[in-house]
């Protein structure tokens, strides 16, 4: 028999690049239309009282109806990582520059949103720092509207 | 009567990063080498879950070219896309309806040669949200859970390459796996570069290309098949929320769900002492005492006492993944299979240098998703019982 470890392959590139148009729901499209104002959207159950994003129609935990609510932009750093590298399409490349990721919680809110966090020493970053968000200039109703977070005074 | 399932046989491959053959051919090679050691053909078997992933296997239907090479043409087959461990218990369930006496499990995956781990977990994230905002990725969501784990208990680095160091070295003693280095120190494994602070190249899991295959078979015919059947007692699994900002990322209340109830089918009420080792699918170093603390081994915010009073080792109270774990080989679809596979071996006397001396019960864990989002507990023994 041969021995296929001792067979050279060709190898051959499949790729599989599809995109989808997919209907994400009122809950998210209002987050989107909440952006283009420079509003971050969230929803709250009426049963419990948990304010969450990204907003939902259904409390996963209490089951309750939510409703949209603005929510503040100011919050708390309440976990951080800081990146030595990037993944671009599941491939690792190192980065010049350390990138600090953030998970917030935004004040009044029971849910933590990540965020990259600029003008911060990565030495300096710690649980608990107040930060604020800073929004794209023109905002256009996109996820990436709201740019980063940094430090609040 | 309750019938009861038991492992008859089990075979791996030599994982690699680049196995360098087809898939196919690697699963022809594997069931071969079980037949022949357990003395059956394909006829023997009566049902096969496959286990393999469309995403990983870059095609629609990623078992449809597996049916040939593992022998399940023209027989009872399906296909379970998780962790492995989830088409063992699937396997499990079908012998105990009483409908089939055998059943074999094939897991593979090619993730170190023929795909892209990172990118095959970001299709895990919910598309209309977290994969549109594009900032979360599987090193810096385990990142976060390290981070998380260490403010609760107010732990620095250290232990995490403690227990990378104690993985490198057991994978030195196992044949089977793919990254290993027999003086790991967690000085050297420090020394490794940062990726996502706190986690460090040699905390996290090597790129695999692999397969597993385990026999099952109901107790009177396990018998009649081999010497040493290895009875499975309980099994169990459970999921967490896909929202990582609403999870306790220090602690895995899923696992804890999968354990009680594996634990309570298997008679099992003070696990840090009736279980002799266990295998743990960790994907990064901190994962292991996240989940052995959900699992009832170890008390919370232990991992640095485990590791500084040696308790993990193969030689101490608890024994934890004696094969070296996710941080030697982590191959997708089949890390939680090889993880029962190495629990038989303990259970049967057959681990080598990574013997657990008198094992007699065992832990197999499985796990899927971001941060351990899915956890499954499966737990073995060597006694029928």
């Amino acid at each position: 028999m041969v021995n296929q470890s001792e067979v050279e392959f060709v190898e051959t590139i499949v790729p599989m690049d599809f995109n989808y148009n997919i209907r994400a729901g009122k809950p998210i499209e209002d987050y989107l239309r909440g952006m283009a104002q420079k509003k971050i959207m969230g929803s709250k159950c009426t049963k419990c009282g948990k304010v969450v994003i990204p907003p939902r129609n259904v409390c996963g935990v209490a089951c309750g109806k939510m409703e949209m609510v603005e929510v503040d932009q100011t919050g708390t750093l309440q976990n951080y990582t800081i990146g030595h590298v990037k993944i671009t399409k599941g491939l690792m490349e190192p980065v010049e520059e350390p990138v600090v990721l953030g998970m917030i919680q935004l004040d009044g809110t029971n849910s933590l949103l990540v965020s990259e966090i600029r003008g911060v020493d990565p030495k300096q970053v710690k649980k608990g720092l107040r930060v604020k968000a800073v929004w794209k200039e023109s905002p256009e109703g996109k996820f990436d509207d709201l740019a980063y977070f940094e430090l609040a005074s | 009567m309750e019938r009861k399932v038991a492992i008859v046989s089990h075979v791996q491959t030599k994982h690699s990063s680049d196995i360098g053959m087809p898939r196919e051919r690697m699963l022809f090679n594997l069931v071969k080498e079980l037949h022949n050691k357990v003395g059956i053909t394909r006829h023997d078997v009566d049902s096969y879950v496959l286990c393999s992933n469309d995403f990983e296997a870059g095609r629609t239907i990623s078992t449809v070219f597996e049916d040939t090479p593992v022998g399940a043409y023209m027989k009872d087959e399906t296909k379970v896309e998780m962790d492995g461990i989830m088409a063992l218990i699937y396997a499990t369930m079908r012998i105990l309806s009483g409908q089939f006496d055998t059943a074999l499990v094939v897991a593979n995956s090619l993730g170190g040669s023929q795909f892209r781990p990172f990118l095959i977990m970001e299709y895990q994230l919910d598309p209309t949200f977290d994969r549109q905002v594009g900032l979360i990725n599987e090193l810096n969501a385990g990142a976060f859970q390290a981070r998380s784990y260490m403010d609760k208990y107010g732990l620095d680095e250290w232990f995490l390459d403690a227990i990378s160091a104690r993985l490198l070295r057991n994978g030195a003693i196992n044949p089977y796996a793919l990254r290993s280095k027999d003086d790991a120190t967690p000085e050297y494994v420090a020394s490794s570069e940062y990726y996502y602070e706190p986690l460090r190249k040699l905390h996290c899991y090597p790129f695999s290309d692999g397969a597993c295959a385990v026999l099952l078979a109901c107790g009177e015919k396990a018998k009649e098949l081999c010497e040493k059947p290895v009875w499975i007692k309980g099994f169990s699994n459970s999921l967490e929320t896909c929202r990582l900002g609403e999870r306790e990322l220090y602690t895995s209340p899923s696992t804890k769900q999968a354990a009680e109830k594996a634990y309570k089918a298997a008679g099992i009420s003070d696990p840090a002492n009736e279980i002799d080792v266990a295998e743990i699918s960790a994907k990064f170093a901190h994962q292991e005492p996240i989940i052995c603390e959900s699992l009832g081994l170890f008390p919370e915010g232990s991992a640095e006492d485990v590791a500084k009073n040696d308790l993990a080792e193969i030689t101490g109270k608890m024994p934890i993944s004696p094969s070296g774990g996710g941080i030697c080989t982590y191959v997708f679809s089949a890390a939680g299979l090889i993880n029962v596979a190495q629990c038989c071996q303990q259970l049967t006397g057959e681990a080598g240098d990574a013997q657990v001396p008198n094992a007699k019960i065992a832990l197999a864990h499985g796990q899927d998703g971001f941060c351990a989002q899915h956890n499954s507990v499966v737990i073995l023994s060597s006694e029928e019982g």
